[in-house]
């Protein structure tokens, strides 16, 4: 980390540091965030790889959630710099902000965007489902342990730093933001630079993973992206966050980039099969390390500090070295050995009730061999709510809204993702498979 | 992971049935709309239909609805048309093969608990436009939110909420709503 010069913006005392980054060069900190990063709960995302298993299949993707998290605060940062200084009159004055305002708003997002993922299960999204349930019977997600983490662990370097009595945001503060909790009112307008179809998030992903797996398909215009970044109000009287005119083909780009990865890369065969496998070994370590949520494995439940603490042991050098010490089962070993189980039928990406009618039929009639099934679902643009809005005219008198999904004919014909996979292990492959030329035959 | 299939008919399902009961009754049968209405069902009707909502631009929110609404066009279950109306937006009508969808999930749809719920969710909210339905879902869940954050639910700090979250809103159309949720037992709210 090379520290650097004042700049005009901060007070003369402070120091600003820079990070090199592979996407975006350099990564610029101030001490407050360099000593949130240097908290030991967010030095754990050096231990918790992006993609999990993913480098299984493409050998390179071996990056992590730290380097990860640095690029969403550089580009949330970017995106909020480019709305405000292009729109600084219209949020004064059609949406009330004052200068101290913004300049709270912009610490905020920082910092959500930097712990957007501090609360990370290890082996990547694969152990989300070992997540346990909230009293009202749903599940925690990571979000909600992101922000848990933030609450009871980061209390401390988030609100007692000498730079944050000009702003005094308090923890709660970035946990709310991080869930969308409603006391944040006004606020969460900027909650779609971390959460939204445009999100610095996605953003950085894409181009992350593209760049170590060695694909061109997550690459899109993020300059272009980011000069045409806007707010507006919509067509009903909300406040959004909008891309102007120019940059919605930009948009589109990020769309379809997402599209591809996702197709191409996050549900291939063989990583999704090391996603069931990680998270068949997560179920064992768990159920060995005498955690148990409602007679399940599952994590502790974000709700206390001891807790958080207890979940925050977990990353993946210590997954990875049980799963060395032989201490992870079946799956362990296959993980180990890299003798995944093979996939034996999929349906097509959208598949007819008859492929469903299939999958059904063929599960009742090996479900013994069956190892797992594996539904990989992604819808690849939101309508309706989350539709990306489109600011027409910028600055001109018939300036107005409309959304992407109407001007776009590329993003209304992408329809979701259903794709549904049947796995048996490598000795039963070959008899599966006969049974399923068999039914196709029987079913015509 | 499971060795079950897994798949999802009783959501299917309830779209297609959404879209029969709604159709002729709701002013515009959209994307939004259908959001809302799943949300009441879920939350103020307590019927655990599998969604997890958050709050988005237009009120709670969940992708995995329109994932599903995808799945169930394609399949026939529903057809969706751009709407002619001056707002735009779009029109869910039942599509060829909503029956089959609705009989794939008829276990769910006519259990009694659910019939009784859904007539409700028709009579109470079928006739209101997707604007209403935001406001109404939007108050529900800043409620809960309140509640499960640990704050006190009083009728002022929530209009207060609601109103800075949503300005388009007037003071009284938040006022009105709260007072009819809370009327009908939807809201608990303290004075």
């Amino acid at each position: 980390m090379a520290e650097i010069k004042d700049c005009k913006e901060q007070p003369p005392i402070q120091k600003r540091y820079e990070i090199r980054d592979p996407i975006h060069g350099f990564v610029v900190l101030n001490e407050w965030e360099r000593e949130i990063i240097d908290h030991p709960a967010f030095q754990r995302l050096r231990r918790i790889r992006q993609l999990g298993l993913t480098e299984m299949v493409y050998p390179g993707a071996t990056h992590t959630r730290f380097e990860h998290s640095l690029g969403v605060m550089h580009v949330a940062t970017r995106m909020f710099d480019e709305v405000v200084e292009k729109r600084e009159d219209f949020l004064k004055t059609e949406l009330g902000y004052q200068e101290a305002d913004l300049k709270r708003d912009r610490v905020l997002v920082r910092l959500a965007a930097l712990l957007h993922d501090i609360g990370h299960a290890p082996l990547s999204h694969a152990a989300e489902s070992l997540m346990p349930c909230n009293g009202a019977g749903k599940k925690y997600l990571h979000t909600d342990y992101s922000a848990a983490v933030v609450n009871h662990v980061m209390r401390d370097v988030i609100e007692n730093h000498p730079m944050n009595r000009q702003y005094a945001i308090t923890a709660r503060d970035v946990a709310d933001f991080l869930t969308g909790a409603t006391r944040l009112g006004r606020s969460l307008l900027w909650r779609g630079l971390v959460s939204s179809q445009l999100d610095a998030d996605r953003a950085d992903y894409l181009l992350r993973d593209s760049h170590h797996i060695g694909v061109a398909y997550g690459k899109y215009d993020l300059d272009r992206l980011l000069v045409t970044m806007a707010v507006a109000i919509d067509a009903t009287g909300s406040p959004v966050l909008a891309v102007e005119e120019g940059g919605e083909h930009a948009a589109e780009g990020l769309i379809i980039a997402r599209y591809m990865m996702f197709t191409q890369v996050y549900f291939q065969h063989t990583r999704r099969a090391y996603d069931c496998h990680s998270e068949q070994a997560l179920k064992t370590l768990l159920s060995r390390g005498a955690r148990s949520t409602q007679g399940r494995a599952a994590f502790p439940p974000p709700t206390a500090r001891k807790n958080v603490e207890a979940y925050l042991e977990w990353d993946d050098w210590r997954v990875m070295g049980m799963i060395h010490a032989g201490e992870a089962g079946e799956h362990g070993e296959i993980i180990r050995e890299r003798k995944h189980h093979r996939c034996v039928y999929a349906t097509p990406e959208i598949p007819s009730t008859s492929d469903l009618e299939f999958v059904e039929e063929l599960i009742a009639r090996v479900e013994d061999k069956v190892s797992f099934v594996d539904r990989a679902e992604e819808s690849w643009y939101k309508f309706g709510d989350a539709d990306i809005p489109v600011l027409l005219s910028p600055g001109r008198r018939d300036e107005r809204v409309r959304t992407l999904s109407e001007r776009s004919a590329v993003v209304r014909g992408l329809k979701a993702v259903n794709k549904i996979r049947i796995y048996v292990p490598p000795a039963a492959q070959e008899r599966v498979s006969a049974v399923v030329q068999k039914l196709r035959r029987v079913r015509g | 992971m499971s060795v079950e299939a897994g798949i999802p008919w009783n959501r299917y399902g309830l779209i297609a049935e959404l879209a029969c009961r709604l159709d002729g009754e709701s002013p515009q049968f959209g994307k939004t709309a259908l959001q809302k209405m799943v949300y009441l069902l879920q939350e103020a009707l307590g019927i655990d239909c599998g969604y997890h909502f958050q709050l988005y631009s237009y009120g709670p929110f969940d992708a995995r609805i329109l994932q599903d609404l995808d799945l169930v066009e394609y399949v026939g279950g529903v057809e969706i048309h751009q709407s002619e109306s001056p707002g735009g937006g779009y029109e869910i009508r039942p599509g060829p093969q909503a029956n089959m969808l609705r009989e794939k999930a008829k276990g769910f749809l006519q259990d009694e608990k659910v019939k009784k719920a859904l007539d409700r969710l028709v009579r109470e909210w079928g006739p209101l436009m997707a604007r209403d339905l935001e406001l109404r879902s939007t108050v529900l869940y800043v409620a809960r939110d309140m509640k499960e954050s640990g704050d006190q639910v009083t009728r002022e700090g929530l209009l207060d909420l609601v109103r800075n979250l949503k300005p388009k809103f007037s003071h009284e159309e938040i006022k009105t709503a709260i007072q009819e949720l809370s009327e009908k037992g939807f809201l608990e709210v303290e004075s």
